[in-house]
């Protein structure tokens, strides 16, 4: 009978990454309704170091397997191991994190497992069946955050496994309470036909509106005196590209390809600062899928602001004086 | 080399709603298109072709109506189509939705290479390449920035994948499949001309008879995840707005931003 | 006392509309628009206000005038209020008949002080359009001193000094049910529950007034015609030129950008064509896509043959949209068989141009109750006898 919940010790360079005393926490929240035992699991090239990072945080078991080598890209090989362990963990449920290397490796385990999988969850619920039994609620987002939908696992199908979105729990605190560590030496990481060559440090891409995750674009309001100078300053701060609407770009501030709108170009950033933008439909149907807009304009009306997240009815140029200064 | 890219149609716009009663999802436009990211799959599969010759398969699986967005895929220059329907596929989750497209490009014949978008705009899951590449046995990489021809290595492609703040190079063995992120290129544009010439070009179709699952494996059936319900978020339709002195206003600003940075 | 007037729809017609009632003192008014401002067929036009062109016949030039000046005023007064793009025209002469309309025009224009010119020398066409075939053309007329304006931002800025003069615009709020008492109009009530007394309710909901008129259980004898439309991107993303309003019979083009903006023209429609004219719901349309196949077959025919330079573009996106347009083409302006009820609607594809004009006389007419030339041949009766 599959039972426990599980958390997957995601790691970085051979360090625990923080998101996963988030989803300890979230383990604990499942706990209360269960009364399971919480266990992490983790493989690495050497699991001490992670081990120690994971005691206190919650988790009452650890299992581990000593990959003997850094497994990173080499999701193949990396969802075998983790398959291999959770066959013998047979735990009810499995949190991941919906990261990039979580939802790549687990993806993976999902298929061998036959049990599917959950993204992106921000919300997890228990509830009961019938019988007694529990089950996990699994709510996430879908269509661009505009509904949530709630996903269960078949009622004969284990592990429930789902992906859960960094930032949505607090970590867990660390406390002196010890783990009971578990290795599964028999466990072997295959070889794998990926094989990482070299590391290059990047900067962010703020030369393209298309690939920038974070957008700062200006409006009519940013031509007046002085306003572009401070914009461009603002969006080096926080590491943002800089897209316009017509006037900017009719003014000569910015280049045609960093036009957003009808007009323009459809971009997809995770976070967008709008100044000066009136938000005529031109210009939002290019920029209406962001996760997090946020709109600066003096005209508390704009109809920016029924399409941004946030809005702030102000001068642009006092806020992003302030905001320099942070 | 053969290249098979793995394309969706998602709706144009996010803009759905749930109905009350029913819960049901409400969609306010039925129009379409290519998931964005899938646009840059084809970009960089055609961008492959071009280096080394071969073919470009594109794949679909959805509606009978998702034959434009292969036609729309053909325009911008890939040379087959196939589209997977049957109502015995409809409604799966991502596991029985890639089993489906797993057996459908391993009936369609061999690929060194498969690529597809890194992430749907409608789903947002990230999960069927890496499903797919389970499916096939074969390794893959996801949410990757770029593949080009190994310099030295016929049998490998070499990619470069963005992890936190460094950009990893490595070389992965075909065959192969990867997701790409959306804005990773440039995609090109069709033309009239090529957008004519798209209508000529071979496009087949799968249903059930030809890739002979088991229906239990596939659809609403086969997945192992079910959606019970769907509610909207609690949220209104106008931005909640900030008030306070032009400083106060500016940390609540770091706040948000810096927040967000954190799950990016 | 004041006199207090609804307006339905916040396009072009009802934010001029609004914006000419509101000069007036003696004038209540409030503008309903269910969406956002100048959002939808508005967002969609073109804006080619241009000095001469073959769409709209030379019969209305002092309505063409009106419109343009009024918007060169506009841009004057705040620049990027009107979005003007100063790239001239240019009107191709491909049999005489264009000719002749475009000559009238160029002597029109010039009367009122532009400038304009006839031009039959195929080099100085191309000089203007290098990307143009002259074959099979007799000439073309070109003017430097228009080019075209956005609707969108034309609409918000009427919005803006309407708003300035007091009046009150409510935005995202659907008109529900309109009120009558004895076949006369006395308010009407919105999606928000409110209800609303006015003397006078316009119609000003375009491709919608068919929906808006059974609210009065009024027949609106209007129909949809399709204006598809692409966003080209020239090859080499970007041209040596600035790109002129261009117009043929068949299409219209000018820049957006360092793109190209290309549109089957109004005089191209066949109303028989169920694929070209019909009865559909503007509510369904999509913001972009949505164009049909046979239309891409027709353009690249059309610019195969007439601006090879431009036919191997990438197409960024496209958007269809509906004209309102009654049975004789022309708008439908003022009193209607239901009192208090009236209609500045059914501006087909030229509402950009012929809302200022149109509006400023029906402002007149509902203030003072004097009718204009421009009333009498606009107004609804027409339709009534045919």
């Amino acid at each position: 009978m599959a039972s426990g919940i599980c958390v997957y010790a995601e790691t970085c360079n051979g360090k625990l990454d923080p998101v996963v005393a988030e989803l300890i926490t979230a383990a604990k929240l499942i706990k209360k309704e269960t009364k399971e035992t919480i266990s992490a699991i983790v493989a690495d090239n050497d699991c001490q170091n992670i081990i120690n990072e994971l005691s206190g945080l919650g988790a009452e078991k650890i299992y581990a397997v000593n990959t003997g080598r850094d497994m990173l890209l080499q999701d193949e090989s990396a969802a075998y191991v983790i398959a291999e362990m959770l066959k013998k963990i047979e735990p009810s449920s499995v949190l991941v994190p919906a990261t990039p290397n979580g939802r790549s490796i687990f993806s993976r385990v999902a298929m061998k497992l036959n049990c599917g999988m959950t993204a992106d969850c921000t919300e997890l619920l228990v509830g009961k069946r019938e019988d007694g039994s529990c089950f996990i609620k699994q709510n996430k987002p879908s269509f661009g955050e505009n509904v949530f939908v709630t996903i269960v696992t078949a009622d004969n199908v284990y592990p429930q496994m789902m992906t859960i979105r960094p930032g949505v729990y607090q970590m867990a605190e660390k406390t002196t309470e010890s783990a009971e560590v578990v290795y599964f030496d028999d466990i072997k990481a295959p070889e794998s036909k990926v094989r990482v060559l070299e590391s290059i440090p990047s900067e962010a891409e703020t030369d393209s509106i298309l690939s920038a995750d974070i957008l700062v674009v200006g409006g009519r309001g940013a031509l007046e005196d002085g306003n572009f100078e401070l914009l461009k300053k603002f969006a080096d701060k926080i590491g943002a590209a800089i897209g316009g609407t017509r006037p900017m770009v009719d003014s000569g501030l910015i280049p045609f390809d960093h036009q957003i709108g009808q007009t323009g170009f459809t971009v997809r950033p995770k976070i967008a600062v709008s100044l000066g933008v009136s938000g005529a439909i031109q210009h939002t149907e290019g920029i209406k899928d962001t996760k997090l807009y946020i709109a600066i304009n003096s005209d508390e009306n704009a109809a920016i602001f029924n399409v941004a997240d946030y809005g702030a009815a102000a001068n642009m140029c006092d806020i992003l004086s302030e905001y320099l200064l942070l | 080399m053969n290249i098979a890219v793995l394309i969706k149609q998602v709706p144009v716009s996010n803009d759905v709603s749930v109905d009350p009663v029913t819960h049901a999802l409400v969609r306010e436009s039925s129009e379409a298109m290519i998931n964005p990211a899938d646009l840059n799959a084809i970009e960089s599969a055609l961008l492959l072709k071009e280096q080394t010759g071969g073919k470009v398969a594109v794949f679909t699986m959805g509606p009978p109506d998702a034959e434009r967005s292969l036609r729309d895929a053909l325009a911008l220059g890939c040379d087959e189509g196939c589209l997977i329907t049957d109502r015995a596929f409809a409604a799966g989750d991502t596991l029985a939705t890639a089993r489906v497209i797993a057996a459908a490009v391993k009936k369609y014949g061999a690929f060194d290479l498969i690529v597809c978008g890194a992430m749907s705009s409608d789903g947002a899951t990230g999960q069927v390449g890496a499903m797919v590449a389970e499916c096939m046995d074969i390794p893959h990489v996801s949410e990757i920035q770029s593949v080009s021809l190994s310099s030295n290595n016929d049998s490998c492609v070499e990619i470069i994948k963005k992890v936190h703040e460094d950009k990893l190079r490595a070389l992965v063995e075909l065959p192969a499949a990867v997701s790409v992120n959306f804005g990773c290129n440039e995609p090109r544009l069709a033309t009239l001309r090529s957008k004519r010439e798209a209508k000529n070009k071979p496009l087949i179709t799968y249903t059930n008879s030809e890739l002979m699952l088991d229906p239990m494996m596939t659809g609403i059936k086969g997945s192992p995840t079910k959606v019970i319900d769907s509610f909207e978020p609690e949220r209104s339709k106008t931005a909640s707005m900030i008030k306070g002195s032009a400083k106060e206003i500016a940390l609540q600003l770091k706040d948000l931003i810096e927040a967000e940075k954190g799950k990016i | 006392m004041k006199k207090k007037i609804g307006i339905i729809g916040g396009g072009i017609s009802g934010t001029a509309l609004g914006y000419h009632l509101s000069l007036y003192d003696d004038a209540e008014v409030v503008i309903f628009e269910k969406a956002t401002i100048g959002g939808a067929s508005t967002a969609k036009s073109a804006g080619t206000v241009c000095l001469f062109d073959d769409s709209l016949k030379n019969r209305y030039w002092d309505v063409r005038l009106y419109g343009f000046e009024s918007y060169l005023k506009m841009e004057a007064e705040e620049k990027g209020s009107a979005g003007f793009d100063k790239t001239g025209t240019l009107v191709v002469a491909t049999n005489e008949e264009v000719e002749r309309t475009i000559k009238t025009g160029i002597a029109l224009a010039k009367a009122a002080g532009y400038t304009g010119e006839y031009i039959t020398d195929k080099d100085r066409i191309k000089d203007i359009l290098p990307d143009i075939s002259t074959d099979n053309i007799l000439g073309a007329g070109y003017t430097a001193d228009d080019g075209y304006f956005d609707g969108t931002m034309i609409s918000n800025t009427y919005a803006k000094k309407f708003q300035k003069n007091g009046g009150t615009i409510k935005t995202g709020v659907k008109v529900t049910e309109i009120l009558k008492e004895n076949n006369k109009v006395t308010g009407l009530v919105t999606s928000e529950g409110e209800k609303y007394e006015f003397d006078t309710v316009v119609d000003c909901t375009g491709p919608w007034s068919k929906f808006t008129g059974e609210m009065v259980g009024l027949n609106v004898p209007i129909w949809h015609t399709k204006a598809e439309a692409f966003f080209l991107c020239p090859p080499g993303k970007k041209l040596s030129y600035t790109f002129p309003v261009l117009k043929y019979p068949e299409f219209y083009a000018l820049r957006a950008g360092d793109n190209i903006f290309i549109c089957k023209s109004h005089l191209s429609m066949d109303l028989s064509n169920p694929m070209h004219a019909g009865q559909w719901d503007p509510d369904k349309l999509p913001m972009t896509g949505g164009t049909d196949d046979y239309f891409i077959d027709f353009l690249l025919d059309q610019l195969d043959a007439k601006v090879p330079g431009i036919v191997d573009s990438g197409l960024v996106s496209s958007w269809l949209s509906y004209r309102a347009e009654p049975v004789d083409f022309w708008p439908i302006l003022g009193e209607t068989p239901v009192e208090g009820y009236l209609l500045s609607t059914g501006f087909g594809g030229n509402g950009v141009i012929e809302a200022p004009a149109a509006t400023r006389d029906l402002a007149k007419f509902i203030m003072i109750g004097e009718s204009t030339p421009l009333l009498e041949n606009w107004a609804f009766k027409r339709l009534l006898n045919k």
